[in-house]
């Protein structure tokens, strides 16, 4: 089941290239599927440890395995991937190649939280910019080269040292094979761990993002198509959360160790910068893009801080913010579709003519300032209550950074939504209604009744924190 | 026998050309190639030896022919010529190779050397141009150069150790300017800084056809005769020597390409970046199945790559011809661009394994320091790729109707299309798909060179 639910995507991918005038209801179909499966695979899941795994040689004498598993942590994020690429898909009237190019992204991306070989993962961590990089080229705005070549570039230079790290794992470590288990049989120690640290963090810290790697991130989504599609699958590709916790964390703690007081340092500089930056934005996609990365910020202080509640606030809020983030890219493309930009000043009181697409933004906006209730919140709080026990301090920063949020998120709302109406637009069609509904459910579930999640996250973050020392 | 087969086809043809029509003598070339790789797979893993074990066919050898058999079979399907002589060259060369590949004696090495040399050189100047001309005599004058450089390394090679042996232990100033000499022989036959001044003007005079064969099968044949000259016993003497070529080979092949408008000249600069990449396994005692396999996924590559530029045309190819390259014709637009992330090394197409198991090979070998120049550079030569694969798939031809890219269709840009034949457009799809396969269960391709 597992396998199907991974590769269905990329199957039905190819197929749209291939046939692009199948177009949406293909690719309703797999996605579709994909979210059912997920959801079976969450239902049926014992509750601890990994389930589902399996493994077969995929380069024999090179120790490397196609193997595959899923935990609490992965299932949560698999299921907050799947939903977004349905609704996404759903939503969006683009040409069939750009759906198949969606779908061919969610393989990699599920296949990134499901790989428990290193090698894998890192294959799955590469194979998901081919597919990012084309949407871009392809339906791109008129500067989409040079954003392209941004992208992949900060995307390659942390990568690219990240292999080295890689192959340093293994033979400094002595493991014979790159699995998970192995690799953390054999932990690494001495001098050079900090060094191989630094080479994963590199890595995992552009696709965070964080201060300064983070620099990619506007001109990605501002070139991006105006629909909102391709910025949706970029929000679900900053998998660098996950990362860390997964492989560079606990294979490393001696090295994470070293690295600590920088990294919470950066988190909490970058929840700050972003909120900073998005105040003054003057278009959705901007304020979008720097609100993620001040979010990302907020989650990476949880996870750096080496704290159960940290770490499990901490991938909280990234599959919370994935659907809400993405929501609000896709709102946004609904919003441009209709007022012809995505400049903030260029529209005004579209609540009049258009209620219930004004009610929906409502609900993303606050999900993203983090009103208790809503999915934004349970996040930010445990992120920050196991950040307040490492450095209180920097909390106080990151704190900081939810008061901003407030004012940027909600001046943009408002003045775009209330004031002095300048313009009529049309409300939501059927279509859309759907959308906005499943998104609300979404977001009301999991701010009402975290724990249905939270407990899919605390055996695994237990684990880290053991792992790290049993915490600080 | 192999080399009964090879030679004695090569022979036979020679003298059947001036009686049978050019398209005869082409089509039992073929026969003859695809003859020798079916031999090749059902003697797989069979040792033989010849002459008292100056010829000896080990798994070494096997593999290193295979990739080069591979690589004169795919220079006939693409080669486009009503000259008979014109495959039975590549015949020749194969013959070359394969001896090359097969001998563990420097005097015979010297010899396959030699004997695929002389048919490329003819080859290099085909086109009768003054570019042509220039290629030809440039490869043959710094290629007899390099020939006379080699015999004499083997001259001091024997004069150290008495003995014509490949992988002789020995040591003494004398014994290390032979090996060191021979070393810089081989180096110039793979392009590897500074040694590489000839490849860009050579590869892209040359017809684009002879360019690939230049590109893959000649460096499958040079790397096996480096496996066996540079033996593991023999480090201390090569391994400094070798740290800087390689060092100096990936940033100058990287960097070269960053400079370059015509298509040709940039695979030019990339081959000899990939020769860099493949040297970094020679200094693991277990790399040569590593260097066998990155040989086989660059070959899948290059090989692609330039027979797509092939079909565009024999001579120069400058950046502008391909533009919007997959709307004029999809099949060698998707071929590129699948090619260029190949050689790029981004999962999951082939390029990444052979990248990764001689980044691995060299870990193991502990020489760490080169792996991440290695990589640091990867990221340089993933911005030139990109930059033609954007080219290629992201711009539209030159002079097609409509703006809105997203809203093309591959089949709407009405332009003049391009002519393929059927045998390269042959070669070109299994290619891709091979490239697309191995890249998605790489063991397969892997296991042939650790099974023979």
């Amino acid at each position: 089941m597992i396998h199907l639910a991974l590769f269905l995507p990329l199957v039905a991918g190819v197929v749209l290239m291939l046939a692009p005038g199948l177009g949406r209801a293909l690719a309703l179909v797999a996605s579709g599927a994909t979210f059912v499966l997920s959801l079976a695979l969450l239902v049926r899941y014992p509750g601890e440890g990994l389930a589902y795994n399996f493994q077969t040689p995929l380069l024999e004498p090179a120790g490397v395995y196609y193997a595959v598993g899923l935990d609490g942590a992965s299932l949560f994020l698999w299921l907050a991937v799947s939903l977004v690429v349905l609704l996404a898909v759903w939503l969006c009237r683009v040409p069939g190649r750009f759906l198949a190019l969606a779908l061919m992204m969610e393989t990699g991306l599920l296949g990134i939280f499901a790989a428990t070989d290193l090698v894998l993962f890192y294959v799955f961590f590469e194979a998901t910019l081919i597919p990012s990089l084309v949407m871009l080229g392809l339906f791109g705005g008129k500067e989409r080269m040079k954003a392209l070549y941004t992208f992949a570039l900060f995307t390659l230079a942390g990568s690219l040292p990240m292999l080295a790290s890689v192959l340093a794992v293994r033979y400094l470590g002595g493991s014979p094979s790159f699995l998970l288990s192995d690799l953390l049989a054999h932990p690494l120690e001495g001098s050079a761990v900090g060094l191989v640290f630094l080479g994963f963090a590199l890595a995992f810290t552009v696709k965070t993002p964080l201060f300064p790697l983070h620099a990619w991130l506007p001109s990605f989504h501002a070139e991006n198509h105006s629909s909102g599609l391709a910025d949706a699958m970029g929000t679900l590709y900053k998998v660098g959360v996950f990362a860390f916790f997964r492989w560079a964390m606990p294979l490393l703690p001696q090295g994470f160790a070293e690295l600590q007081g920088l990294l919470l340092l950066l988190a909490a500089f970058t929840a700050l910068y972003g909120a900073w930056v998005a105040f003054a934005a003057k278009d959705w996609k901007r304020l979008l893009a720097y609100g993620g990365v001040s979010h990302m910020g907020l989650a990476a202080l949880g996870l750096f801080s080496g704290t159960q509640e940290g770490m499990v606030g901490a991938l909280f809020l990234l599959a919370a913010s994935m659907v809400y983030t993405s929501g609000l890219f896709l709102f946004a493309g609904m919003v441009g579709e209709r007022t012809g930009g995505l400049e903030l000043n260029r529209v005004g009181g579209l609540a009049k003519s258009a209620p219930a697409l004004s009610v929906l933004g409502l609900f993303l906006v606050m999900a993203m300032v983090g009103l208790p209730g809503l999915s934004g919140f349970p996040g930010e709080f445990l992120a920050l209550l196991g950040a307040y026990k490492a450095s209180p301090w920097l909390t106080l920063l990151g704190f900081s950074a939810v008061i901003a949020a407030a004012a940027y998120a909600l001046t943009a709302y408002q003045s775009v939504f209330h004031q002095h109406e300048t313009r009529a637009a049309r409300d939501l069609e059927a279509r859309e209604q759907v959308f906005a509904a499943s998104m609300v459910a979404s977001m009301l579930l999991l701010g009402l009744y975290p724990r249905l999640f939270t407990e899919l996250l605390e055996p695994a973050a237990k684990q880290l924190v053991l792992l790290l020392g049993g915490g600080s | 026998m192999m080399l009964y087969l090879l030679g004695g086809m090569a022979t036979v043809l020679t003298l059947l050309g001036f009686l049978v029509p050019a398209r005869v003598s082409r089509m039992l070339s073929l026969a003859t190639l695809v003859a020798g790789i079916a031999y090749l797979a059902r003697t797989w893993g069979e040792p033989a030896s010849l002459f008292g074990g100056l010829y000896r066919v080990d798994s070494l050898a096997q593999g290193f022919t295979l990739v080069a058999l591979l690589g004169v079979l795919w220079f006939l399907l693409a080669a486009r010529s009503d000259k008979f002589e014109f495959p039975l060259f590549g015949l020749y060369a194969a013959l070359g190779m394969h001896v090359m590949a097969s001998s563990n004696n420097l005097v015979v090495m010297l010899l396959g050397l030699e004997v695929f040399s002389l048919p490329l050189y003819l080859l290099a100047t085909w086109r009768r141009d003054e570019a042509g001309f220039e290629a030809g005599l440039k490869y043959f004058l710094l290629g007899a150069l390099s020939s006379a450089v080699f015999i004499y390394g083997i001259a001091l090679h024997f004069g150290a150790t008495g003995s014509f042996e490949a992988g002789t232990q020995g040591q003494g100033i004398l014994f290390a300017s032979g090996l060191l000499l021979v070393m810089a022989a081989l180096a110039f036959k793979v392009a590897m800084v500074p040694f590489h001044w000839w490849a860009p003007d050579v590869y892209q005079g040359s017809p684009t056809s002879v360019s690939l064969l230049m590109a893959t099968a000649v460096k499958a044949a040079a790397f096996a005769a480096l496996l066996r000259v540079l033996a593991q016993e023999n480090m201390d003497v090569w391994g400094l020597a070798l740290m800087l070529l390689v060092a100096l080979t990936v940033l100058i092949g990287n960097l070269g390409a960053l400079a370059q408008n015509e298509a040709k000249r940039l695979l030019a600069y990339s081959s000899i970046a990939h020769a860099g990449y493949t040297a970094l396994a020679l200094f693991s005692p277990t790399g040569a199945p590593a260097v066998g396999f990155y040989l086989l996924t660059y070959l899948l590559g290059t090989g692609l790559a330039f027979a797509v530029l092939q079909q565009i045309s024999e001579r120069d190819v400058p950046y502008a011809a391909l533009r919007g390259l997959i709307y004029r014709k999809p099949l060698l637009g998707v071929a590129l661009g699948l090619a260029l992330f190949s050689l790029a090394g981004l999962p999951p197409l082939v390029g990444f394994w052979g990248k990764y198991l001689v980044f691995l090979e060299a870990a193991k070998a502990g020489q760490y320091g080169l792996v991440v120049l290695a990589l640091l550079t990867s990221a340089v030569a993933a911005y030139y790729y990109l930059k033609l694969f954007s080219l290629v798939v992201m711009q539209k031809p030159a002079g097609a109707p409509g703006q809105d890219l997203a809203a093309t269709s591959l089949d709407e840009a009405r332009l003049p299309r391009l002519s393929t034949s059927s045998s390269a457009r042959f070669a070109i799809v299994v290619a891709t798909i091979l490239l697309v396969i191995l890249g998605l269960v790489p063991g397969w391709a892997f296991r042939v060179f650790i099974a023979g």
